[in-house]
């Protein structure tokens, strides 16, 4: 069963973070219906979950209804996809805000692979543009990389001016 | 003895005196008879002189000989004082030209002794005239190039930031706003779809 995660759930780490909160969930769910099965007046309050942990479970309730097993299932299915899904490392000159990183892993995700995982760095000294590592391939569109690429055409440039 | 001496004395004045007496008879005659002493000197008396013929020849060109002698004996004389006259007249021209030629060089070295002097006060002052200008020249000179080295600067300044300017705009073209980089980004992505789909393809 194939999931569609939230676009703000892009890199590893966020996989990884969104795994521990279901696995927590599973947890919670499992005492709570033990419980309700023994009649417990008592209940506890469900563990807050982030907006991207509480739409995966939302599509996974639209799939099967919410059980012990059935989160089982999810959680090893997200093992899965944390193993297998493919890589992207965005480089960036300054640390991306939110928009950003949603778009771009939008865009990733509906022209690349729907299950790919983006990983966001920053290095100041690029100036401006991207890195973008895919595996062993390394594509360099930063403003450092053209301007060290054309930095011939700064004497053309000079004597013009 | 001493009245023969007397005597003899006494006799020899006589005749002293008679001789004495003679002769001025004799001049005052002279003297009170000039015109017939006169007529002689111009008409003398014609002598008749009775000689022979060679001895008055021989008495001729002796004279004549002697006059020879005379008269080149006064030219040499003359001669000679002429030469020494000559070279002593020289001797006061060359002095005197001497004279006046250490004066006139005497003068002529003080003139030119106070031209040099004149010459070193006006060099002098245009010496000092010059060091002043010279000095003004260099502050000036000085404040000229610290203004042009401004100058130099602030244009290098203005190129420079117009160089980089236009070079960052001719390289970057319309991606140099850093600021909303969202749209160079995904044209980029876009531009290598193809490259990044086959990556992620071949990496799953």
């Amino acid at each position: 069963m194939k999931l569609k995660l939230d676009d703000s759930v892009s890199s590893p780490q966020d996989l990884k973070s969104m795994i521990i909160e279901i696995r927590e969930y599973a947890r919670w769910f499992g005492h709570n219906s033990i419980k309700k099965r023994l009649d417990a007046r008592h209940s506890s309050e469900p563990p807050a979950l982030s907006p991207g942990a509480s739409a995966v479970l939302r599509e996974w309730n639209t799939k099967a209804p919410l059980s012990q097993k059935s989160l089982d299932g999810l959680l090893s299915t997200l093992e899965k996809y944390h193993v297998s899904a493919p890589q992207l490392t965005i480089t960036l000159s300054a640390p991306p805000a939110n928009g950003l990183k949603k778009t771009l892993v939008a865009w990733c995700r509906d022209n690349i692979a729907p299950d790919v995982l983006v990983t966001f760095q920053f290095n100041a000294t690029l100036l401006g543009g991207m890195v973008v590592r895919c595996g062993s391939h390394i594509f360099d569109w930063s403003f450092r990389r053209q301007l060290l690429a054309n930095r011939e055409q700064f004497p053309k440039v000079l004597r013009r001016v | 003895m001493s009245s023969l001496f007397l005597q003899l004395f006494l006799l020899l004045n006589v005749f002293l005196i008679g001789v004495l007496a003679t002769v001025a008879v004799r001049h005052a005659y002279a003297h009170f008879r000039p015109p017939l002493h006169e007529a002689y000197k111009t008409h003398p008396a014609k002598q008749v002189v009775h000689l022979p013929p060679e001895v008055r020849e021989h008495l001729l060109e002796a004279a004549q000989a002697n006059f020879q002698n005379v008269l080149d004996h006064s030219a040499r004389e003359l001669q000679h004082d002429l030469e020494t006259t000559s070279t002593q007249l020289n001797k006061q021209l060359e002095k005197i030209g001497s004279a006046i030629v250490g004066n006139e060089m005497e003068r002529y070295q003080m003139e030119l002794e106070q031209l040099r002097k004149q010459a070193e006060a006006a060099i002098g002052g245009a010496q000092i005239g010059i060091t002043e200008h010279q000095t003004e020249l260099k502050a000036k000179l000085a404040e000229e190039m610290v203004a042009e080295q401004q100058r130099l600067v602030q244009q290098i300044d203005t190129k420079l930031a117009d160089s980089v300017a236009s070079f960052l705009t001719e390289i970057l073209q319309h991606n140099i706003d850093l600021g909303a980089q969202t749209p160079y980004l995904l044209a980029m992505l876009e531009a290598h779809k193809t490259d990044l789909k086959k990556e992620v393809t071949g990496e799953a």
